[in-house]
């Protein structure tokens, strides 16, 4: 493995004392208050990837770190002992590519600017020279919200840590290391600046630079070649300035130019086929330490990925069919094949050699992660290579080896407890470690009556706001047993429902949104019949009462 | 009446002729922006062609007969036939002799350069337009007429508010109404063969997938809101053809002066009467159901335009009997998995269905391109002579223009041309053509600007 | 300087090859191993370099044209094609493409967009590809759209279908850079608003200044190489070395010849204009594209030594071809000039054959010279004649089979030949298409039983990265505009914003 630069500037030793340093200051008020940071959970059966399956084994934890593990392992006396009959323990788990704790950027701009308004409020990038997209001095360790309340809802599903980057642009900042639990940003931050994401969108409309595929691909070459020329520049005309023409300062160059010298991992996106074939020579073409996200047709040429060494982490949002879809348009064959095959990359990653992550992509809902997970071991990847990509591979891949991926003595404790079998679907998650502290994992209120109707469809919310009349768009789905899943849509941005549940004709879910760029808990409750709900809306101490209709049929669509 | 562009010595020397009598012109032509050939010379009033292969397309294939044109109209046809005193003889050994070809959905006269706003005239503003007329606008001093012309096409259909780049992106739901037009004529009213030959109805489309002309991009929206929209539109189409019906009833039996003119819904008395047909520009077969649905609740004589998926509902098409104007067969498929030549085999598959149908080019400087659309469906299957009646009497019938063009019987309007060749091959030369009965001149821009370039040293 | 975009990916081509069988949408299965030995019996072979030879064969041993004439024994083993009643000729070359491209065909954000390659995202996937091929296309020249003064750079590539992105390009084919003159990068058939910022140029003088302007900087950002290049290899040190401009590499390549100018042009003025710069700066055009009113300057075409490559029958779509005539390839052959017909477009490209012929009637083109215009003509102008353009021995066995003489409207490719292996056969495409059928509804009938399973509920509805790419642009706009050919639509598709609002470049 190459060397990384945190582990080069970050000893363990470091490390600890940074740990005793961060309890020493910090009020661990998340955690169970009063637990004191030792527990011990003995007899349980313990997984530590790095090394074979532990049955009936302790592990002990002590200030942030694993102190021991093993069948015959001391508890030291101030330990709070955990009774792991029937439980496993699994280190952490690792989601290896999210933007957690960062500002929720809208997914979408709703507002109704027409292509000219939109383009005088826009900044217009005429050429390389502008920089478009581009700001890599953003690093994802200094726009940490340590109150995301998705650390919670990911913390539930057993992931203690995640690589974390802004949104946004071409070089739309650098990746940081988090575990998902802290009072204060600088408490969740394990690694800064561990790598630099790299997105080959275009700008969408007219007249912005680069707004093709090739002008990106362009672009990002010019800027890996000016990173380069920059740094030698610099230094050359620091020495000797004199009689020298001064290069132009660079933000971007800059930046760039110590992620060149500190073999900072790339990070580069491809998908398909045709994506993937086109980025495995990325990193030679821009002399840079290269890995690829996306990778879900790797099926494809798993095998031309492990021949350039490259790691790979692996998007588990599998391909699904188009929602609100019109009925009477077929998916292509050739879209159908690669839905039916995509789960089936990580096992021909893994028999090619290739060094894989898993990270979530787009599923919002983390308890979806390991089912997605799960349809590849159905493909036929290995369960305990499926583990390894959640925990030591992502470490491996991100450099922080010594730090996380595997119950070993030293490392930090990050630990998921589950009442079996991680990828079984009726396992439960029990609690998770993170940094030492426990957390119990709060199972979403079960429906205490079986829905009396199905909730799931568009249905269109109605309501006033201080702001005056506003309209919704909330898209449902429920399950069985009445938990609810979707998406809310309203001029203020699109959110995912993080939770929702009916329980006889009650509803209640909730959504995440930046209001005012700062990431707001809302809940919708209510009763809903038929076509029509109504209900309440709790924003921020506010009350806002809203009706709802669900234009099911052609009459009610011409209502509206 | 004349015809503006007769010749008087063209059995001498045929096509050659023509060329070096416009030699002559050829700096008038330069001069004007577009072209008009006015030769003073009086036209003669009959003609005897002879010796040619003749396609009636009432049968087979005549060996060296004689046609005559008499008064605008085909006089005789036969082996032995007394050419009447007076006729201009064309002698047509090794020539061939056709009906002319007939493209029913154009944009001939409306648009000129179809990036040049001020030059189009296609598409009315407002989603409701049944009173706006296509002759109207058709302008006969078109380039395109006479370009159209020469390769062998005597008729077209103007068709308002159809196809066409739009840049708005968005197309009247009525768009007017189709004009009948022949090509040749002093004036756009001597240009028309019938003012009003069909309603223009443009189904609404049920499309999750559009191009967004303000942002340039592909706009995807769901399902659901294009389905209602959809719906809206169809409820208000129901809406205008229920009001008209309820204003005939009123114009037929209330007292005018209970209720106001309304000239929109006036235009829609004849469509509700099932006395103009309808025009339906539809593809998916979806929306060709739905309208066929439509169509048949509401009582009108329905024909569809473009018909993508026309094969997938052929059933349903012929228990109609609903006649078809098909897309130009030079045409890639809508879907990645579609068989790649799916729109040439397409007429095939309606032909041995029992369907009518026609081709067209839905176009303007393409309409020259109509026996090529026609050749491309034989070559996949179509039968020679069931591709040539589509693009001659077919287009004639589902306008209900049968009894004047479409085949060469006697009686009917002297829509001839005279071909080296097959009309549906692309290397064909069309060396006479007549319309209503007069010699037509061949010149047009493409022409004299070929032969004054040709002159620079 | 130059830097080869992709380094040598042979092994791995042949680890993906496998893989690739898998997805192509069926139609040809062919084998990883070398091209067979073929033998085409009992055709009628329009060679274009030397006459039609009926009941004629052709040998082909590895992917090359071993034997032609009218008595060739078939080696032991080889594979025979029995051609009775068929015609065969060169593969067509379309001089003009824009398929086989991910994304958009325009980097339409700026007057000289030369630092992009259709290189780096050619799509093999791109089912125009073998729709092309089926209409008997074996080499297009790929090109970058036309929004801008200097456009992209641009690759010949061979209709490989089934084969990786690496595969497609015309192996030692010059590379080529697009130009474009007029309406489309002056943009003025983009309807903007009247609060738009004009995009430098708006004019032909405009577009003029632009290319010079770009020139001149090349020409300096050469010497500026060069000279360091001298002090280097003088022995200096402490020399800075200059900052790599991918803009102007391909222009600098242009300047020393090693990259070929294809100008998109309609009107006469603008064409003496560009090679009028051309002269000034010591280069030459190559092509010009369009090149619509190429017939009123077609001596000077004809003196500069460029190629045309033009349309059959297209006219009056914008203002600049309303002097557009059909007689415009033939006028132009008959003063000397090398003509091609090409279709920028990919339904175009599956008739080339039916549009070359129309010079027979729009010119009274002979039927030799017809079939030049799609074969020998283009192959010239690419400068890929060694290998391609008319069936003589040695040259590369891309070959299209037909029903009848391929200048007819009648004619349908049977097969369609590269480098000696069959890429496209039309019975076997046809018996593939139920096998598809089969195979579709299985995995529908599959994915939807998936889905009814609880644990997978659909979530979110914008995953972070597209997964299922988009079809390009220029996929959609058939459709826009129904029946017309508004390929120019697509050159503009980018040829619409503001930008620069001066002379920046």
């Amino acid at each position: 493995m190459l060397p990384r630069r945190v582990e080069r500037h970050i000893s363990l030793g470091m490390l600890v004392m940074c740990a005793v340093f961060c309890f020493a200051f910090a009020h661990p008020v998340a955690a169970q208050a009063g637990e004191p940071p030792y527990f011990a959970i003995r007899n349980a059966r313990i997984v530590p990837v790095s090394g074979p399956v532990l049955e009936n084994g302790t592990v002990v934890m002590s200030r942030g770190l694993i102190a021991a593990v093993g069948r015959e392992v001391a508890i030291p006396a101030e330990a709070l002992i955990i009774e792991g009959q029937g439980l496993t323990v699994y280190p952490g788990l690792i989601d290896a590519f999210t933007d957690l704790g960062l500002a929720i950027a809208p997914t979408s701009n709703p507002s109704p600017l027409s292509g000219a308004e939109a383009q005088r409020t826009a900044t217009i990038s005429r050429g390389p020279e502008d920089r478009p997209g581009t700001t890599p001095w953003r690093d994802a360790a200094d726009e940490l919200q340590p109150d995301d309340k998705r650390f919670e809802s990911w913390r539930n599903a057993g992931f203690t840590t995640a690589v974390t980057a802004p949104h946004g642009g071409i070089f739309p900042g650098q990746a940081a290391i988090i575990d998902l639990a802290g009072e204060r940003a600088g408490n969740l931050v394990v690694g800064a600046a561990v790598a630099v994401p790299v997105t080959l969108e275009p700008n969408r409309g007219f007249g912005n630079f680069p707004d093709s595929l090739m002008g990106v691909l362009a672009y990002v070459h010019q800027v890996w070649l000016d990173a380069s020329w920059y740094s030698q520049a610099d230094t050359m005309y620091e020495k000797h300035p004199t009689g020298l023409a001064r290069p132009a300062y660079d933000r971007s160059g800059k930046v760039l130019a110590r992620a060149l010298r500190d073999n900072e991992l790339v990070l580069i996106p491809a998908n398909t086929r045709n994506q993937l074939l086109r980025a495995v020579d990325f990193p030679e073409r821009w002399k840079v330490r290269g890995a690829i996200y996306g990778a879900q047709q790797a099926y494809e040429l798993a095998d031309s990925i492990g021949a350039k060494k490259l790691p790979v982490l692996v998007n588990l949002k599998w391909p699904e069919k188009e929602k609100d879809a019109d009925p009477a348009a077929e998916e292509s064959l050739r879209t159908l094949r690669f839905r039916d095959r995509a789960p089936s990359s990580p096992a021909a990653l893994a028999k090619a050699g290739v060094k894989f992550a898993f990270y979530s992509g787009g599923i919002t809902v983390p308890k979806d992660i390991l089912k997605a997970a799960k349809k590849s071991i159905d493909a036929g990847l290995a369960p305990e290579v499926a583990l390894r990509a959640f925990t030591l591979s992502a470490a491996e891949i991100f450099g922080v080896i010594t730090r996380l991926g595997s119950i070993e003595p030293g490392k930090i404790a990050n630990l998921v407890v589950t009442d079996g079998n991680l990828f079984e679907e009726k396992t439960k998650i029990k609690m998770v470690f993170v940094d030492g502290r426990k957390f119990e994992v709060h199972e979403p209120p079960t429906p205490e009556n079986p829905p009396k109707g199905d909730i799931s469809g568009k249905w269109k919310l109605s309501y006033t706001t201080p702001d005056g009349p506003e309209e919704g768009i909330a898209d449902l789905a429920m399950e069985s047993d009445g938990s609810v899943s979707g998406s809310f849509t309203s001029k203020r941005g699109d959110a995912t429902i993080s939770s929702g549940s009916v329980s006889g004709d009650k509803f209640n879910f909730k959504i995440s949104l930046a209001i005012e760029g700062e990431p707001t808990e809302i809940t919708l409750s209510g009763t809903f019949e038929k076509n029509m709900m109504k209900g309440t809306i709790r924003v921020s101490g506010l009350v806002i009462d809203f009706t709802g209709s669900r234009p099911g049929s052609s009459r009610s669509a011409a209502e509206n | 009446m004349k015809n503006p562009v007769g010749h008087s010595k063209v059995s001498r020397t045929g096509f050659l002729c023509t060329i070096v009598n416009l030699k002559f012109s050829i700096f008038f032509f330069c001069l004007l922006p577009l072209v008009c050939i006015s030769i003073a010379a009086p036209a003669p009033s009959s003609y005897a062609i002879t010796g040619a292969r003749l396609f009636t397309l009432t049968g087979a294939a005549q060996e060296n007969a004689t046609i005559v044109i008499r008064d605008g109209k085909i006089a005789g046809i036969g082996a032995q036939l007394e050419i009447p005193t007076g006729a201009q003889i064309i002698d047509a050994k090794g020539l061939e002799v056709y009906p002319g070809l007939f493209d029913p959905i154009t944009q001939m006269g409306l648009s000129e350069i179809s990036a040049v706003p001020s030059t189009v005239d296609s598409s009315e503003t407002g989603l409701y337009n049944p009173d706006v007329v296509a002759a109207t606008a058709v302008n006969p001093e078109s380039a395109h007429i006479p370009v159209t012309r020469a390769d062998g096409i005597t008729d077209v259909v103007a068709v308002p508010g159809s196809s066409g780049m739009d840049f708005s992106g968005t197309l009247s739901v009525i768009g007017g109404q189709a004009s009948a037009i022949h090509l040749a004529g002093w004036t756009s009213e001597e240009l028309v063969t019938r003012r009003s030959v069909a309603m223009v109805v443009n189904w609404p489309r049920m499309a999750t997938r559009s191009f967004d002309f303000a942002t340039f991009n592909i706009r995807q929206r769901p399902f659901s809101e294009v389905k209602s929209e959809y719906e809206k539109r169809v409820t208000e189409l129901t809406d205008w053809f229920e009001r008209a019906r309820h204003y005939a009833q009123a114009v037929e039996k209330g007292s005018r002066n209970n209720f106001e003119r309304d000239l929109k819904l006036e235009a829609l008395v004849p469509v509700i009467r099932g006395q103009l047909p309808v025009l339906v520009f539809a593809n998916r077969s979806r929306e060709i159901k739905s309208a066929i649905e439509f169509c048949d609740k509401q009582k009108l004589k329905m024909i569809l335009a473009g018909g993508t998926e026309a094969y997938k509902v052929k059933d349903l098409l012929k228990s109609k009997n609903i006649p078809v104007i098909l897309r130009p067969t030079l045409r890639l498929p809508d879907e990645e998995d579609d068989p790649y030549d799916r729109a040439m085999t397409e007429p095939a598959e309606l032909s041995s269905a029992g369907i009518k149908f026609a081709f067209a080019s839905f176009d303007n400087s393409f309409a020259r391109r109509l026996g090529q659309f026609a050749g491309a469906a034989v070559a996949y299957g179509l039968s020679h002579d069931e591709a040539l009646k589509g693009v001659t009497l077919y287009p004639a019938q589902i306008f209900g223009l049968d009894k004047e063009l479409g085949t060469l019987e006697v009686g009917k309007t002297a829509n001839v041309i005279v071909t080296s060749g097959d009309p549906l091959e692309v290397t064909t030369e069309v060396r006479y053509v007549f319309i209503k009965g007069q010699l037509t001149s061949l010149a047009n821009r493409h022409l004299q600007l070929y032969q004054h370039y040709s002159q620079r040293p | 300087m130059s830097h080869t975009v992709y380094s040598n990916r042979l092994p791995l081509l042949a680890l993906v090859f496998a893989g690739l069988l898998a997805i192509l949408p069926a139609h040809t299965a062919m084998s990883a191993d070398a091209a067979p030995v073929i033998l085409i019996q009992n055709a009628t072979l329009l060679t274009v370099s030397h006459g039609t030879i009926e009941h004629g064969s052709i040998l082909i041993r590895d992917g090359k044209i071993a034997a032609v004439g009218q008595n060739l024994n078939a080696p032991a083993g080889a594979q025979i094609i029995d051609a009775a009643g068929q015609y065969v000729m060169p593969g067509i070359i379309d001089c003009h493409s824009h398929i086989a491209i991910d994304g958009s065909v325009n980097e339409g954000s700026i007057s000289v967009s030369s630092m992009v390659n259709v290189v780096d995202v050619l799509n093999p996937d791109d089912i125009d590809i073998y729709r092309d091929l089926a209409g008997g296309v074996t080499s297009a020249n790929i090109l970058h759209g036309s929004a801008n003064s200097i456009g992209g750079q641009t690759t010949v590539i061979k209709l490989r279908w089934g084969q990786s992105a690496g595969k497609l390009p015309f192996e030692g084919a010059v590379p080529g850079i697009k130009f474009a003159l007029g309406e489309n990068p002056k943009r003025s058939n983009f309807r903007a608003g009247s609060d738009q910022v004009r995009r430098y140029p708006a004019t032909r003088m405009g577009v003029e200044e632009t290319i010079r302007g770009a020139f001149s900087e090349a020409v300096d950002y050469k010497k500026l190489w060069d000279d360091y290049n001298r002090r280097g290899s003088a022995g200096e040190k402490n020399i800075l070395r200059p900052r790599r401009d991918l803009r102007l590499e391909p222009l600098v390549e242009v300047l020393e010849g090693r990259r070929y100018v294809h100008a998109h042009c309609y009107r006469a003025d603008e064409i003496l204009m560009l090679l009028r710069v051309a002269k000034e700066f010591g280069f030459k055009i190559r092509t010009f594209q369009h090149v619509l009113e190429g017939y009123k300057v077609a001596n000077e075409l004809s003196a500069a030594g460029s190629g045309a490559s033009t349309f059959s029958d297209w006219w009056a779509y914008k203002m600049e071809a309303y002097d557009a005539i059909p007689y415009n390839a033939a006028l132009m052959t008959r003063k000397g000039v090398i003509v091609s017909i090409n279709s920028d477009d990919a339904e175009e490209a599956t008739h080339l054959n039916q549009e070359a012929a129309k010079s027979i009637k729009y010119g009274g083109l002979s039927e030799l010279e017809a079939l030049k215009l799609i074969t020998l003509n283009p192959a010239i102008q690419l400068g890929i004649d060694n290998r391609v353009g008319s069936i003589d021995v040695g040259k590369d066995a891309d070959l299209v089979l037909y029903n009848h003489h391929p200048l007819s409207v009648y004619a349908v490719a049977q097969k369609t030949i590269i480098d000696g292996r069959v890429y496209f056969e039309r019975p076997r495409e046809i018996a593939s298409r139920a096998e598809l059928a089969k195979e579709k509804k299985a995995l529908i009938d599959k994915l939807k039983a998936a889905e009814k399973k609880p644990e997978a509920k659909p979530n979110e509805t914008k995953p972070e990265k597209p997964t299922p790419p988009l079809r390009p642009l220029s996929y959609l706009h058939p459709r826009i505009a129904s029946a017309a050919k508004v390929s120019w639509v697509v050159e503009m598709f980018s040829a619409y914003a503001p930008g620069e609002p001066g002379g920046a470049q």
